[in-house]
């Protein structure tokens, strides 16, 4: 029975123990590490090319064996991670259980004077001589440190007065705040973990689904569909550097609208997430993609007057007021020019349009490039002909997650820097003075040069006047 | 242009320099407000450069708040140095100890001349869509707030070390050493480069030293470099003396790196690692991704977190605390800039 009671304190002190706590730091950290270095989540091949990059081929192969036994290319998922997790958690819990009786009895005040030897075993202390009258001092010391925020406890004893100041005695208890709220964000996290949703959803411009893909590769059903309108993406003026990315979305469920406040069209925007049915979508990525119903929207000037023309893929229209018929042949979303003067395409994005045309007029047949952005390009035999807008050709990739351990990582972290704030900017503060005799003396447990400046200014305002 | 007024900035940091460590040796009351002076100087046309900028932005982006000139690489050491510099001169006003200006005017001339070695975008760029958040804002603001305590914090846990200890061969004493030794190097060094480059636009740190296209100038850098190291490790004790005659001992420089963390810990929580999240949250729907940034600012957090719980830990007084704070500042580096250099990830700085 005693050996085991033993055995169940000597449990209790190593994860009471700060100098667990600390080893923890540094194996966790070395861990995180360690994930930064060596490729995550990849493929083996790619591990082993990474170590070849500086080892011999035999050693990397080698090393990969211990790298996937240990699971070093997942480290932060992998079993010995989430266990050094767990134990840094219970290591806080009790810690804190551990302490807090010492702690409730070290914010208490005194209900008696220190023995005098305590005092006088204090070696940082400061000296003062007087001259009025005892009273007058002690009333005038006493308004001081007050002034100065500290809460008094007056002891008359046989050789003097003894008077315990304290100030924001009560700030440890916010290390409790600090650590608890740690716990917190770790449950938060686990939360996400097993109750959380993550993937991405692909729309075509024009077109709604609710076909989303897991991260896991796992295709799902959303509960509603999402439908683009539109995608865009904005640039500075006259460079390709992108200002926004922005999609216009509906959301369909039942076959009808969704209506929020009243609305039932909705932005998303790289910042600007959108969240329906506690489901969040993030603008995540875009990309080019021609399909049957996109159309190519032109402006006609022909003889001072503006026709709007739209065209499908392939198929022909008439030029307003000629006799030509035009249909786009081939579509680049950012077409650029080489040395040789040879056209190609530079991005996938639609940073430059343009639309190869054929024009057919009887017999005669031609065909021209019109890119979106360069005016020259618009020049034909009939007129000016604009590329204004490639409708219904781009996707907008939406990233999406359900997280509902979020609102704990949130509530955690708020009370983890109201915790820090309050335990690390207003330090407990206590000394001892002393009047003895006409002397008055300072006692100061802790030696540091902000708290002797403060009492130094006390002293001063006791002597000027 | 903004970076030109701001080279000046550094140029008088550099100047700052020796005249406090004139200050140092002659005690001369008078050369030490010349020194205040001089890095007050530069502070002042360092902030007329940072406003220049942020009109430079603000004429591009058009937005009052997404104009605060800290989006890349360059414009953040800029902000760095402004705080190490503003944060410093307030310590010397509160505390009337000039000493420690020595380092930090040391520092905060390396580092702006850092900005050539990274051969980082110096014009004005307009932002990213993902850049344009006010919580990035608050993140890089704070963050940088907090390393700049964190690098006094460094100066005085280095020098900490080099006073107290009693062994001339225990590790802690020969890294501070190592690391003042180095820090003194590479000011000189940065000097000649500044003063052998053709075009100040294309200064290139330790080009005209270490990495000197001639064998022997480089081979008498090396040596040089080695002697400074050494030297400071032999001459560390005498430094003591000379610190102590103006009233910095070791227990001051304890105090004010315990200060420096306990003031940038919490700043870099709710700045680095609490608005970076919720930032990450709002521009690609996770809080934490494991992204080699934020996991070395959980290091960071974690090494920082070790300095304030080593003063609970039976036995740990004095020197073996600052020897953390000494590394926390290396890691620090690491992952405002090691990162970008070593290592890819999603920030935008790392393209720069
Ligand atoms: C990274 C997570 C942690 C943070 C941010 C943190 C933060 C803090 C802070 C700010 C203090 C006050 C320091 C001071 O007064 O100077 C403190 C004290 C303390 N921490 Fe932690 N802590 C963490 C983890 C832990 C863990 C895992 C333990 C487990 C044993 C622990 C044990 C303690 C103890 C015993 C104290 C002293 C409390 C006292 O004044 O009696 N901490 N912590």
């Amino acid at each position: 029975m005693s050996k085991l009671n033993r055995l169940n304190e000597k449990i209790w002190q190593f994860f009471s123990s700060v100098d667990l706590a600390v080893a923890l730091f540094i194996v966790i950290s070395i861990g995180a590490a360690i994930g930064t270095v060596i490729p995550q989540r990849s493929e083996p091949d790619i591990v082993i090319k990474f170590f070849s990059k500086f080892l011999p081929m035999n050693l990397s192969l080698n090393l990969y064996e211990i790298v996937s036994l240990l699971d070093l290319n997942n480290v932060y998922h992998s079993w010995w991670f989430t266990f050094l997790l767990f134990m840094f958690a219970l290591n806080l819990v009790i810690c804190s259980i551990d302490r807090l009786p010492n702690l409730l009895k070290s914010i208490k005040k005194p209900t008696q004077p220190y023995p005098e030897s305590f005092l006088r075993s204090i070696s940082t202390k400061k000296e003062f001589i007087y001259k009025s009258k005892r009273q007058e001092i002690l009333e005038k010391m006493l308004n001081l440190l007050k002034h100065n925020k500290f809460s008094t406890t007056l002891f008359e004893t046989s050789q003097g007065i003894q008077i315990y100041c304290s100030r924001w005695s009560k700030s440890r208890l916010a290390v409790y705040l600090t650590h608890f709220s740690i716990l917190i964000i770790l449950a938060g996290a686990l939360v996400g973990t097993f109750f959380g949703l993550r993937g991405y959803i692909n729309i075509v411009e024009g077109t709604s689904s609710n076909l989303a893909i897991l991260d896991n590769g796992r295709p799902i059903y959303l509960p509603f569909e999402i439908a683009c309108d539109k995608f865009e993406v904005e640039f500075y003026e006259n460079s390709s550097v992108p200002k926004a990315y922005r999609s216009y979305i509906r959301i369909i469920e039942d076959g009808k609208n969704v209506k929020l406040n009243n609305k039932e069209n909705f932005v998303v925007e790289v910042n600007e997430p959108f969240t329906y049915k506690n489901i969040t979508f993030y603008q995540a990525t875009y990309g080019f993609q021609l399909t049957e119903h996109t159309l190519f929207k032109f402006k006609f000037l022909n003889n001072e007057k503006e026709y709007l023309v739209n065209l499908e893929f392939e198929k022909k229209n008439k030029l307003p007021n000629t006799n030509v018929y035009i249909s786009v042949i081939d579509f680049s979303p950012a077409l650029g020019v080489d040395e040789e003067g040879r056209f190609f395409t530079m991005d996938s994005s639609m940073i430059n349009p343009a639309a190869l045309i054929l024009f057919e007029e009887g017999n005669r047949k031609f065909h021209k490039w019109i890119l979106a952005r360069v005016p020259e390009s618009w020049q034909t035999p009939y007129g000016q002909l604009k590329l204004t807008e490639v409708w219904g050709a781009q996707f907008t990739g939406l990233q999406f997650k359900k997280d509902p351990g979020v609102i704990l990582i949130y509530i955690g972290s708020t009370l983890l820097c109201v915790g820090l704030f309050i335990c690390l900017f207003f330090r407990p503060l206590r000394f001892f003075v002393f009047l003895e005799g006409n002397k008055v003396i300072f006692y100061l447990p802790t030696k540091k040069e902000s708290v002797l400046s403060e009492i130094d200014k006390i002293l001063n305002k006791l002597e000027g006047k | 242009m903004s970076y030109q007024v701001i080279a000046i900035a550094g140029f008088i940091y550099i100047i700052a320099m020796p005249i406090y460590v004139v200050h140092l040796i002659t005690k001369s009351k008078k050369v030490g407000y010349l020194a205040t002076a001089s890095f007050l100087l530069g502070l002042l046309i360092h902030l007329i450069g940072f406003v220049q900028r942020y009109k430079e932005m603000y004429a591009i982006n058009q937005s009052l708040l997404h104009s605060i000139p800290i989006t890349n690489l360059y414009e953040s050491i800029v902000f760095f140095v402004l705080c190490l510099v503003g944060g410093y001169l307030f310590i010397e006003w509160k505390y009337k100890k000039k000493a420690l200006g020595v380092f930090v005017s040391t520092l905060a001339g390396i580092i702006i001349s850092l900005t050539d070695l990274l051969g980082v975008t110096k014009e004005v760029q307009p932002l990213v869509p993902a850049l344009k958040s006010n919580w990035l804002l608050a993140h890089v603001t704070l963050s940088f707030i907090s390393y700049a305590a964190f690098a006094v914090g460094f100066i005085t846990a280095a020098l900490h070390i080099v006073v107290a200890s009693e062994s001339k061969k225990s590790f802690k004493y020969i890294l501070s050493t190592f690391l003042l030794g180095f820090m003194l190097f590479t000011f000189i060094s940065v000097i000649i480069d500044i003063l052998y480059s053709s075009n100040p636009k294309t200064v290139r740190i330790f080009q005209s030293t270490l990495g000197n296209s001639s064998a022997v100038v480089s081979t008498i850098s090396w040596i040089a470099l080695l002697s400074f190291i050494l030297g400071f490790w032999y001459i560390g004790d005498k430094i003591k003396n000379l610190l102590t005659t103006l009233r910095i001992d070791s227990d001051f420089l304890e105090e004010i790196t315990y200060k420096m963390i306990a003031f940038g810990f919490p700043i870099f929580t709710i700045g680095g690692l609490v608005f970076g999240a919720i930032w990450a949250e709002q521009a690609w729907g996770r809080y934490w991704g494991w992204d080699p940034k934020e996991t070395w600012s959980l290091i960071t957090w974690f090494v920082y977190a070790f300095y304030l719980h080593s003063k609970f830990i039976r036995g740990w007084r004095g020197t073996k605390t600052s020897i953390i704070a000494v590394l926390g500042f290396l890691v620090t580096l690491f992952t405002y800039l090691g990162v970008n250099l070593f290592l890819s990830g999603l920030h935008s700085y790392g393209s720069m």
